[in-house]
């Protein structure tokens, strides 16, 4: 297998931004304001406290900073490309996408795979900034570093599916806004964008911990600040790859039950 | 606007009312969504309010008195005004023309579009989470006291429809305009329930002078908690804020005016 | 002996769900939803030869799109058999999806924010179409549609002539032996819709492709399709050419003529009728029976009598095709 069939489709995120310069200059801005406003206002919180929930100053600061640069990865604003699921299905181009000798599975995955690399490009390029800026700390060691990555991959992975499982939801009502907002607001608040997962109560994350949210952002950037010790890592990498099998699966199921309407519908 | 005016918007928001009822699973579900959102606003605030005791030198039921301002000014803001949020969708689906040709100004017939079910759940919430930082108040709450706090909530619902009437203003003629407004929210929503002076001075200043969020919430609870005279600009702008809203407003709307004057409509 | 399009008793039923009035009403529609079957196509049988133009016609909501959706393969019929190329689309998508390129009326498939040569460039690579073979077509495609003067363009900014003729050019990239078209030239102007039917006049005579093709605009009928089918309520109801449909309900042409001598004795003719008679001024109609055609009228009163001047006003396509459609109603 020399290339992967319609490698193209990943291309479409990335053109359409460097299509759109003020699109771009946009992002660059609201990343830049997000990162000051986001560290100096956790730098402000730890004036007066030591250290809380097992996090000191340095660990929340270089969390929240890592937390606003990842939600990069996967946060454009997809309506105007005019390519999500709901909009396919509100202007009845879906049909297409069942007119393809490409299955609109394999297409779905191309494109977020784009996606998720475009936007890793702008995380990478904010950290590095953040990183010389002495914004955020780097990681304790190498082993470190790397089990971070491995990490922040199955988190990638997990936050693929859950985002598929969201558009999926498209095919079987349009009027599905508000169970959207539902998933994406639990997808914030549980992956611990707002804020990490160790502030909130017991019972709040031990009850995140039977979801599977968690596992795209707040167990990578924790093995990051080493709130998360390697030694507990392995384990932690085991729930987040169990995530991605079994969403795997179901989203796969869910893909057959799509076609299966489309086709009974007809778009 | 008259008298035979109001009667149409109410006739209209009734009917709207009805056909958001027409799904109503949806109907319920948005209801839940403005709640959970603003609980989860709630548990996030009395997290960090715990863990950080004392911040930006206020007593922790004064802290909040400023979520609760914000929320039930944001939650009347999303009942009343609050569909120049998502204007966009309204301007690219190319609603605007239609609106200029009927007998009614745009601007009430973006409001009128459809009913925001989320403001019940919205609502509800941030009254119970005044009711729940009155409670725990210790101040004095007189007349003036109560007066001022309506003024502010009356302000802060005016500043924050004026700040997204201008980001509408600009997708009038941008349409891709509408992405700030995601980012204004969230701004609104992250920044807008702490005290400022927990900031560096000049990101303090950005969100006063730059971004006025400061005025919506920060200000006014400062003034009626005392703490009006350490906020770093002049204690008489601070206590000013709600009439700032009103004149916020005011300017905005003459901007939208001035902005539906120059639009050429979307092509395609 | 195949054609290119085959349909054999094609069904399809649609279930809905009443909707009843009041809150008791919706309840009750929770609890106990009353299902009704709506026949969006029923038994119909046709076929369609290779290289040849079909439209298929009849009344919004008559079951043209549910139709060319079967045979696209993107909606299971209910009963009945289709085959396009060979190729049954509703079991085998794929494969007949390599085999057929569709543009459904004004939806279209390239990417909103991209320049319209990159959707090809997609295209090229999902259809897997060699790169030189892809850039002759395109340099073909621009030829008949001028598309080169934008096709660096976003898709957003786009006319809807233009677009409509690059999603042409994007259903037919991968040379498809077979191509739907679900009113493509729905709200263009005059010179695009002509620009249009030239380029799929030359895809049909030149490139030997099969073309099924809905249409409201019985100009272009008439310019494009030598056969039609006529659909109504679902049901087939005319499966012929032009004349024919013209002959069943078309009765309304008229010949007009100056005799040389207007103390002639004018007779009926076989199936043709005097309407009017001023002096040397004939008008002839058909009588309603066996009519013949208007050319063939024309004829008949040529070789009859002797006439200084004559003239014909055929009723337009469009007249024709609304007393069909009555007539198919009152089926």
């Amino acid at each position: 297998m020399a290339t992967v069939p319609a490698w193209r489709a990943a291309r479409v995120t990335p053109l359409g931004e460097l299509h759109a310069p003020p699109r771009m200059t946009a992002v660059l801005l609201r990343l830049t304001v997000q990162v000051v406003l986001v560290a100096s206002l956790w730098h402000g919180l730890y004036s007066r406290t030591g250290s809380t929930a097992g996090l000191d100053e340095g660990q929340a600061v270089t969390y929240a900073v890592l937390a606003v640069l990842a939600s990069r990865i996967r946060q454009l604003d997809q309506y105007t490309g005019r390519d999500s699921v709901i909009q396919h299905m509100h202007y009845g181009t879906i049909v297409y996408w069942y007119l393809r000798p490409l299955p609109p599975q394999r297409y779905y995955a191309l494109r977020a795979f784009g996606e998720q690399l475009y936007g890793f490009a702008w995380a990478l390029a904010g950290y590095t900034v953040c990183l010389a800026a002495g914004v955020v700390d780097p990681p304790e060691s190498a082993a470190v570093a790397g089990v971070f990555a491995v990490s922040l991959l199955l988190g990638q992975l997990v936050l693929y599916y859950v985002m598929l499982i969201l558009d999926q939801l498209c095919f079987f009502t349009i009027r599905n806004n508000s169970a959207m907002l539902i998933l994406i607001f639990a997808q914030n608040l549980l992956s611990g964008v707002y804020a990490p997962l160790w502030f909130f109560p017991d019972w709040f994350i031990r009850l995140s911990g039977f979801l599977p949210f968690q596992a795209t952002l707040s167990v990578p950037l924790s093995i990051y600040i080493g709130r998360i010790g390697l030694a507990d890592a392995a384990a932690q990498l085991a729930v987040q790859a169990g995530w991605v099998v079994v969403l795997a699966l179901f989203t796969r199921w869910v893909w057959r039950q799509a076609a299966r309407r489309v086709i009974s519908q007809g778009g | 606007m008259s008298l035979k005016a109001l009667r149409i918007v109410w006739r209209i928001t009734l009917l709207n009312i009805r056909s958001s009822m027409e799904y109503r699973t949806e109907f319920l579900l948005n209801i839940a969504i403005g709640a959970i959102w603003q609980v989860s606003v709630i548990v996030f605030a009395t997290v960090l309010l715990s863990r950080f005791t004392g911040m930006g030198g206020w007593d922790s039921s004064e802290v909040l008195l400023i979520p609760a301002i914000r929320m039930l000014a944001h939650g009347l803001m999303v009942l009343l005004l609050g569909r120049v949020h998502f204007i966009g969708r309204q301007i690219q689906e190319g609603k605007i023309d239609v609106y200029l040709l009927r007998p009614m100004p745009v601007h009430r017939q973006v409001q009128l579009a459809y009913f925001p079910t989320n403001a019940i759940g919205d609502l509800t919430v941030a009254t119970g989470l005044m009711a729940g930082a009155l409670g725990r108040s210790q101040l004095d709450w007189t007349a003036g006291r109560i007066s001022y706090l309506v003024a502010a909530v009356v302000g802060g619902m005016l500043l924050e429809a004026a700040l997204f009437t201008a980001v509408a203003c600009a997708a009038l003629r941008f349409p891709a305009a509408d992405y700030w407004s995601g980012w204004l929210e969230e701004l609104l929503g992250t920044f807008g329930s702490y005290p400022l002076n927990v900031l560096p001075r000049a990101v303090g200043g950005l969100l006063t002078y730059g971004l006025p969020l400061a005025f919506v919430a920060y200000f006014p609870a400062a003034v009626l908690t005392g703490h009006g005279h350490d906020t770093g600009i002049p204690y008489w702008l601070a206590a000013a804020s709600p009439l700032l809203g009103v004149l916020a407003y005011l300017g905005s709307r003459l901007l939208w005016r001035w902005s539906l004057g120059k639009y050429t409509g979307v092509n395609g | 002996m195949s054609g290119a399009i085959q349909v054999r008793g094609l069904s399809r039923t649609f279930h809905t769900t009443v909707r009843r009035p009041g809150f008791a009403g919706a309840l009750r529609s929770l609890v106990a939803p009353e299902r009704v079957a709506k026949h969006a196509v029923s038994d119909i049988t046709f076929d369609v030869d290779s290289g040849e133009l079909l439209a298929l016609l009849g009344p919004n909501g008559a079951g043209k799109s549910t139709t060319i959706k079967m045979l696209t393969g993107i909606l299971t019929p209910s009963s009945g058999e289709a085959r396009v190329a060979g190729v049954v689309p509703y079991q085998d998508r794929e494969r007949n999806a390599r085999n057929i390129g569709a543009v459904f009326g004004q939806r279209t498939q390239l990417w909103w924010d991209l320049p319209v040569r990159e959707s090809f460039t997609i295209l090229r690579d999902i259809y897997e179409v060699p790169k030189a073979e892809h850039s002759a077509r395109l340099a073909e495609f621009d030829d008949l549609l001028a598309l080169s003067s934008f096709w660096d363009t976003r898709v957003r900014h786009l006319s809807l002539g233009q677009r409509v003729r690059c999603d042409l050019a994007a259903a037919l990239l991968h040379d498809p032996p077979v191509v739907f078209l679900d009113e493509p030239t729905i709200g263009m102007d005059v010179v695009v819709k002509e620009q249009v039917r030239e380029f799929l006049r030359y895809q049909v005579e030149q490139r030997g492709r099969t073309v099924l093709l809905t249409t409201h605009d019985m100009t272009e009928v008439e310019r494009l399709a030598e056969r039609v089918v006529l659909v109504n309520h679902g049901r087939l109801v005319l499966d012929g050419t032009l004349d024919e449909i013209r002959r069943k309900f078309g009765s309304t042409w008229q010949v007009r003529a100056t005799l040389t001598d207007p103390h002639t004795e004018v007779v009926a003719l076989p199936g043709i009728a005097v309407v009017r008679r001023e002096g040397a001024r004939v008008v002839f109609g058909p009588d309603g029976s066996a009519a013949p055609t208007v050319h063939q009228a024309l004829k008949s009163v040529i070789e009859r009598y002797e006439v200084t001047d004559i003239a014909l006003d055929e009723a337009d396509l469009e007249d024709v095709m609304r007393a069909a459609y009555i007539q198919a109603e009152a089926v």
